[in-house]
């Protein structure tokens, strides 16, 4: 088959991944030479918004070739709505950055250009339309990101934190570009539309479908399915708050985005074993991650947990493809960044400055001692439980009823099961605040723009829960995942 | 329009009460005036406009409330239950009452969301939002052993509920209906297998069973009542909040018709050991309030028997049985608060002999029991009597055992009257105070007008009724020829 020219570039559709990456490359520079991280931290939300703007004009300007570079860089409606999912996490996580790091002495200002460059590589993950802009991005967005979980040097929870990422990070690297290599043996291409083409016709399955395992098993890895979730907890608890906001919200959105353009393209013409392994993980991922999620005491490890079995809903999705998965877990990933990075957000303001001291004693009395953030952390964990009207629940609506119409009713009942056991410990958390007494004096932390964080995500997710269709009609207006098809 | 206006104006004064953290008078004047407001849009719901707006269009939700039939009662009734409610407190809660008005007022919002939602999904949004504030009541005022309530009560709520959500999905997934609005589901969920039906129907009954409540899935109920703040008035919300059996007569029976005519016999079964446990359980109470529980508990199970005999008398009973069970039972879980502002105990055998001291509340308190266990011309009789009758046509050996539910009324009625106000005390007891009085007239006015006039409410119910039994009969005649064909099929082939 014949492709476009190579250089056929839209460059509207490659704005925001562009100013991503002149504002970090900008904003480096500039810390060589001052030690003052606030100029950097404004400079990177400014890039930031103008990503979002550049987004927003290329997602409201219909038409335009939908991929640039011979179908390797897609500027669709999917690539634009993880963007926005992508940069809301990090516009949230920066503001919530701006005044820990001061209060935890971890002020350095190359903390924001590599948070730039993780949010550039998860941009790229979102648009690849073949699987080495896939690898690129997903070395891009990962190297930083292993720098920034062991941001507080000298502290042994947050070097074990960086170095357990960054080995067994690099060993699902590793898995994913041996997936690629295999899918190219069987495909003899790289991109996916051609892939779709020269697997269609059912030779060579066997080696495509290990190639596929594996990409599916790299990318499981980043978006901490099980069982390749176990560095999730860890990593979370060791490295500072501020980074795992990022981490478990950007991070993922890129993972899925990946995952859900390949997986709703070419995975269906593998082996039909892949999608029964793909449930399989899901199904564990889901009793896992909140069954051990159940079993702690912490508050931060318990939204380390419940990160991981928020990984097994949106999975549920990848299940449905043809039955409005994407959309759906397009939806669920922007409910899910909201709703998390708030309850991180929050929880920076709760916790010791090394991060220590997230005992959920700590939470006691706290609906009378402050009673606003209290309120907030409480929507947010019912969010993240999927009682209505918030967003969570919007979210899971829409999986399970996705997932339930491509015929997995075992896996939504599972679904369900396991949303009680999560109802359960975010509920703990509620009880801790509202129905005791406070034990010792909280800490009466304030920062504005931590302040203006929780705000964000507290608009999100009402706005969501309550109107859902606004968001879900412009991704279910979104064409289908492949240029041709 | 009116339909949305009830349900947004509790959401808009339950967010005034918290913003202005006013001080009490002003807190009573506006909770009084935020239920007298709703109570005065609910009476002009029959017949307005209905409401229907674009939801989640990519999913086939839209956001739907109508007025027409059973729904609009409850509405109404429950407005009037809620204005004495939230007077009484505004006034007896000492900490923090705002809080506590405020999430009456968001729990009514979302009872008169579950009562007009003519769309399934946003049915069970308002089912599973209202309670979060009943939970919050109870967690944040309510007694000792508050948490493990809040904890069974949770768990209890949310595992039926959920699976209920599963079955919802799933019911538009299976019959390919256009949307979840209930004219759309209505054309098609019918014609489901019979055996589909049955699960479906199994899973939105476990949700619906756990708040009717009927036994085995009732404790909660018990703990939650026991726990909740001693003023009574967290308990009206809980009578009012019974919202099961409005599920099953609103949705699942006139969706999954066959379903139900396979599950129902198991239902009327616990129907009818709910109805006599529950009043047999109630005299061996210690505890006034779990007495009071008790007592409820067996009113919702002949609220079963009138469903599960899926006959329209009883359907029609059911729901009226409901209304007036809201008025009767809140009436009696405020009384309580009362007593126990004069004695700070629950415990039936720190009471005796009031009647000396206080022949107003003793007068007030044998009228509201009277109307409690069913005497005729008071609120609960029609509702009972045609709950009862209705099931005798299609069932008649469980309603006749539900029936001894309602002789053992009688003795609890008579046992609670003699050992709160009979007998011979020292301790004095002041009467019925000013602020009293104003919670009681309502109350008993209710209990007046929904005893003696029932027919135009009735009226109402049975306009959705007569659909339900309708498609009930369908089934039923499908089934039979189904069965009929069948073997005619088979030789065919």
């Amino acid at each position: 088959m014949t492709f476009p020219p190579v250089l056929d570039v839209d460059w509207s559709a490659l704005a925001p991944a562009i100013t991503l990456l002149v504002t970090a490359v900008a904003t480096l520079f500039f810390a060589l030479f001052h030690k003052d991280s606030r100029p950097v931290a404004g400079t990177a939300l400014i890039g930031v918004v103008t990503a979002f703007v550049f987004a927003l004009a290329r997602f409201l300007e219909p038409g335009g070739q939908p991929a640039s570079f011979g179908l390797r860089y897609f500027g669709d409606t999917w690539a634009l709505g993880f963007t926005f999912v992508i940069l809301v996490g990090t516009a949230v996580a920066i503001l919530v950055s701006y005044d820990q790091l001061r209060r935890q002495d971890l002020e350095r200002p190359e903390y924001y250009p590599l948070m730039l460059l993780s949010a550039l590589g998860a941009v790229v993950m979102a648009a690849a339309g073949d699987l080495i802009t896939l690898v690129l991005g997903l070395e891009i967005m990962s190297l930083p990101v292993y720098v920034l979980s062991a941001w507080r040097t000298r502290d042994r929870q947050s070097e074990e934190a960086g170095m357990k990422y960054f080995l067994l990070g690099a060993f699902g690297s590793a898995i994913l570009i041996y997936g690629a290599a295999l899918l190219y043996g069987a495909g003899g291409t790289f991109v996916y539309e051609g892939l779709v083409a020269a697997l269609a016709g059912g030779e060579l399955t066997l080696l495509a479908t290990l190639g596929g395992a594996l990409v599916l098993a790299g990318l499981g890895f980043k978006a901490s399915l099980a069982p390749f979730h176990q560095w999730a907890p860890d990593v979370y608890t060791g490295a500072p708050t501020p980074v795992v906001t990022f981490m478990s919200v950007v991070v993922k959105a890129g993972a899925f985005a990946a995952l859900l353009r390949i997986g709703a393209t070419v995975f269906p013409q593998l082996a039909p074993w892949l999608m029964t392994a793909l449930s399989v993980i899901v199904a564990a991922t889901l009793i896992v991650g909140n069954l051990s999620a159940l079993m702690q005491r912490g508050v931060k490890r318990i939204l380390a947990y419940s990160a991981v079995a928020h990984a097994g809903y949106v999975g549920l999705a990848l299940l449905a493809p043809e039955h409005g998965g994407v959309a759906a877990a397009a939806f669920y990933l922007t409910a899910y960044t909201v709703m998390n990075a708030g309850a991180f957000a929050v929880l920076t303001l709760m916790t010791d400055a090394n991060d220590r001291g997230d005992a959920l004693e700590r939470f006691s009395g706290l609906g009378r001692t402050r009673p606003w953030l209290a309120a907030s952390l409480t929507l947010f964990l019912l969010s993240l439980g999927g009682i209505p009207p918030l967003a969570g629940f919007a979210g899971k609506v829409l999986v399970f009823q996705a997932v339930i119409d491509a015929g997995y009713l075992w896996l939504a009942v599972l679904g369900i099961l396991t949303s009680v056991v999560a109802l359960v410990y975010y509920f703990r958390i509620i009880a801790h605040m509202y129905f005791r007494e406070s034990e010792y004096e909280p800490p009466r932390l304030t920062s504005t723009a931590t302040n203006v964080a929780i705000g964000v995500a507290l608009a999100g997710t009402l706005l969501l829960g309550l109107f859902p269709g606004l968001w879900h009609d412009l991704l279910g207006a979104g064409q289908t995942l492949l240029a041709g098809l | 329009m009116i339909s949305l206006y009830v349900v947004l104006v509790p959401l808009a004064v339950a967010l005034l009460v918290t913003l202005l953290r006013a001080n009490r008078p002003f807190v009573q004047a506006l909770a009084v005036l935020g239920g007298v407001a709703t109570f005065a849009l609910a009476l002009f719901l029959p017949g307005s406009e209905p409401v229907d707006a674009a939801w989640l269009p990519g999913l086939g939700v839209s956001f739907a409330l109508d007025a027409t039939g059973a729904g609009a009662v409850l509405v109404l009734v429950a407005a009037l239950v809620m204005i004495p409610t939230l007077l009484v407190a505004a006034t007896r809660v000492e900490r923090n009452a705002a809080g506590f008005v405020a999430l009456l007022l968001l729990a009514q919002a979302g009872l008169n969301g579950i009562f007009l939602a003519k769309d399934l999904i946003v049915f069970y949004v308002f089912w599973e939002a209202t309670l979060i504030p009943a939970l919050l009541l109870l967690g944040v005022y309510g007694g000792e052993r508050r948490r493990q309530a809040t904890l069974k009560y949770l768990v209890y709520a949310v595992a039926g509920s959920f699976l209920m959500l599963v079955s919802i999905l799933a019911l538009k997934g299976l019959s390919g209906a256009a949307s979840f609005h209930v004219t759309d589901l209505m054309l098609v969920t019918p014609g489901l297998a019979p055996s589909a039906q049955t699960w479906l129907f199994v899973g939105m009954a476990v949700g619906m069973v756990v708040k009717l409540p009927l036994w085995p899935l009732h404790s909660w109920l018990v703990d939650l009542n026991e726990q909740n703040h001693p003023s009574g008035a967290a308990d009206v919300l809980g009578s009012l909040y019974k919202v099961g059996a409005f599920g099953f007569f609103a949705w699942a029976l006139p969706l999954l018709p066959a379903g139900a005519l396979n599950v129902a016999p198991v239902l009327l079964a616990l129907a009818a050991i709910t109805a006599v446990y529950g009043a047999l359980a109630a005299v061996a109470q210690e505890h006034l309030k779990r007495f009071l529980a008790y007592g409820s508990l067996s009113h919702m199970g002949i609220i079963g028997v009138g469903l599960f005999g899926l006959h329209l008398a009883g359907l029609n009973g059911a729901i009226y049985f409901l209304a007036a069970q809201m008025v009767s039972t809140s009436a009696l879980f405020l009384v309580a608060g009362m007593l126990w502002h004069r004695r700070r105990s629950f415990l039936l055998r720190d009471y005796g002999g009031l009647a000396k001291g206080a022949p107003a509340l003793a007068a007030v308190s044998l009228f509201l029991i009277f109307a409690y266990i069913g005497v005729p011309g008071l609120s609960n009789f029609p509702g009972e009597f045609m709950s009862l009758l209705g099931a005798f046509q299609s069932s008649p050996l469980p309603a006749a055992f539900a029936t001894l539910a309602v002789i053992a009324a009688g003795v609890y009625g008579v046992n609670l009257y003699q050992r709160l106000f009979q007998g011979s005390t020292t301790v004095p007891t002041r009467d019925l105070g000013a602020l009293e009085l104003y919670v009681l007239v309502p109350f008993i006015a209710g209990v007046l007008w929904l005893g003696v006039s029932p027919a135009p409410q009735l009226r109402q119910i049975e306009q959705q009724a007569e659909l339900t039994v309708l498609q009930l009969e369908r089934a039923a005649a499908a089934d039979g020829a189904v069965t009929a064909a069948l073997p005619a099929a088979g030789g065919a082939r």
